[in-house]
């Protein structure tokens, strides 16, 4: 049966090629190129290959910026049909964040499935999830490894700490994956310049009544390691079994 | 003040309600079969959630636990822990600060530390927030002499059903409480390389743990021994890594450990930068010297 997929697309700074300044600590974002987080695609990679295989279509949301343009055009060249930006981000209050998704995904009316990373690489905050699920009375299937539809269900394996599951549940439903759901595809050239004459949608988040909380530092935190490196390695093992010996007393 | 902590295992109460009983009275959350883990460290009640416990039906269960009551929700990060913390959050229409590793207190004035830009920074935060998740083991835990009483609740019937469990290989250790940790990464090249890394294990009468991709990818080990920013975050009086590059993600979950003791055989491996005592040498030669030489 055709799906109506939404999927949730979260754009980061890439803290791989991030550096924080070695004497201040200060994070050095500027100049830094914006990513898709890996997550999300992951995220767009399950929702793509829900609707190749079931058909219907994808339809993709950022909660971003101004310079979301390009994270949309590779989530339109590896499959997604639609296209929202929602500028606004912030990005310190997940409650907003949901808020701001949610009311969008009402939105557009009747959805089968919202998919979305469980844990963003940059904050790993990893609430979001369960504030949709709890916003839009969608029954949160979590952690999925594997994803499939189902008649009216939607089924996942999901990975706790203590063991798999394989559990469904009546669609709609929110659906969070992890990155060993899938290999995101590399889109063909074709397709990504197909994807950058598609039109995007764009609005404005709407400002709620929300805290941010106060930022008071965020600085690379610094480490007072003794930093006794030995080349001459039974030097090492001497003074290393001297100090390990200390410690087991 | 007033808190409520919800920890899916237990474990992750302990430490977190010791910390809390300074401030306040806390009633404590788990699950059926873990509540022993959690009864010794004065919360004035433990509560108990039985049967299969997923996001929506624990959220019920804790709703009619008038959350709204509370000062403060803590919640010990776990994967059914976060979806329910979202959960609440929305609820209650509160901010949450999540993965929290140190925090303060000042009446309804919460002080946060954690993580961000993937463990490259630590980004400390002043809020109001009522909702707030802590990462496991992050807090030392002091038991005290009485026992908490408990009240048992059965879950209703969850939105969700199970079709099938799929127990995991699992040890049963906790990485978290060993004093010395023997971890290995990538280096090690294969799983039957870890015969010539268990003799070390036995002379400092330590555990063994790994990177996430020796638990992870490879299975090499477990997946409850993985150290770092998505597995645990351990503090141990002396923490050898052998073969393990150093990313920070990896560090993100060893930092807190007293003495860092590393063996890589590149000079230049950032881990390096975050050890007290560091050998550049092959660990297949360290190791069996290191043995012998503790004896
Ligand atoms: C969102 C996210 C979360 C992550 N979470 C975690 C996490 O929780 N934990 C984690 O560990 N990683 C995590 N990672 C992965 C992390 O970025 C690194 O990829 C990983 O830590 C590397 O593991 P490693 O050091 O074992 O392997 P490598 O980086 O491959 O390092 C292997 C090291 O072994 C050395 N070596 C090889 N042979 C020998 C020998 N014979 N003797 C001595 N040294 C030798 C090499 O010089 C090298 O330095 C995460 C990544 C992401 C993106």
């Amino acid at each position: 049966m055709p799906m109506n997929i939404v999927v949730l697309i979260k754009q980061i700074i890439d803290i791989d090629q991030m550096k924080t300044d070695p004497k201040s600590g200060e994070p050095l974002t500027q100049n830094i190129p914006m990513r898709i987080e890996n997550l999300s695609k992951n995220s767009i990679e399950a929702a793509v290959q829900l609707k190749e295989k079931n058909g219907g279509k994808v339809t993709g949301i950022i909660f971003g910026t101004d310079k979301s343009n390009a994270a949309m055009k590779e989530a339109f060249a590896m499959g997604v049909d639609e296209g929202f930006i929602i500028t606004g981000y912030s990005g310190n209050n997940p409650t907003y964040t949901a808020s701001v998704l949610g009311r969008k995904i009402r939105e557009l009316g009747s959805v089968d499935c919202v998919i979305m990373g469980n844990q963003s690489a940059d904050s790993y905050t990893g609430l979001l999830p369960g504030l949709l699920s709890a916003a839009l009375s969608m029954p949160l299937l979590g952690n999925a490894v594997s994803v499939s539809l189902e008649g009216e269900k939607i089924k996942i394996k999901r990975v706790l700490d203590e063991k798999d599951e394989i559990v469904s549940a009546q669609k709609p439903c929110i659906v969070s994956v992890t990155q060993e759901i899938n290999q995101p595809r590399l889109p063909p050239v074709l397709q990504i310049m197909a994807a950058g004459r598609k039109p995007i949608n764009t609005g404005q988040a709407e400002k709620g009544d929300f805290e941010m909380p106060k930022v008071l530092s965020n600085l690379a935190p610094k480490s007072d390691r003794k930093r006794e490196i030995y080349e001459d390695m039974d030097k090492g093992i001497a003074e290393i079994s001297k100090i390990i010996r200390g410690e087991m007393k | 003040m007033k808190f409520l902590v919800f920890s899916e295992d237990g474990n992750g109460a302990t430490g977190l309600v010791t910390k809390l009983r300074e401030s306040g009275e806390v009633d404590s959350i788990t699950l059926g079969g873990e509540e022993s883990k959690c009864i010794n460290y004065g919360s004035k009640t433990v509560t108990v959630l039985k049967g299969r416990a997923m996001g929506d039906n624990s959220l019920k269960a804790i709703q009619a636990m008038n959350p709204e009551s509370y000062d403060k929700i803590f919640i010990s990060s776990s994967p059914l822990g976060r979806d329910i913390a979202g959960m609440i959050a929305a609820t209650l229409k509160s901010l949450v600060i999540t993965e929290v590793f140190d925090f303060t207190l000042e009446n309804e004035i919460i002080r946060t530390k954690r993580f961000f830009y993937g463990g490259k920074t630590i980004l400390e935060e002043e809020s109001r927030a009522k909702v707030i998740t802590t990462q496991p083991g992050a807090f030392e835990a002091k038991k005290v002499d009485s026992s908490s009483p408990l009240n048992f609740v059965e879950l209703e019937e969850s939105k969700i059903s199970l079709e099938e469990e799929v127990e995991k290989d699992r040890s049963g250790t906790d990485i978290e409480s060993a004093s010395i940790l023997i971890s290995v990464g990538r280096g090690i090249g294969k799983k039957e390389a870890l015969d010539q890394v268990k003799p070390l294990v036995e002379a400092v009468h330590g555990e063994l743990s790994g990177s996430r991709p020796v638990c992870l990818d490879y299975k090499w080990l477990s997946e409850e021994r993985q150290v770092g920013l998505s597995g645990k975050k351990v503090k141990p009086k002396v923490y050898i890594a052998l073969g393990i590059s150093g990313q920070i993600q990896h560090i993100a979950g060893m930092r807190g450990s007293k003495i860092v003791i590393a063996v890589n055989k590149d000079k230049e491996a950032p881990i390096f930068q975050e050890c007290d005592y560091g050998i550049v040498g092959d660990l297949f030669q360290v190791v069996p010297k290191l043995v012998s030489s503790l004896k």
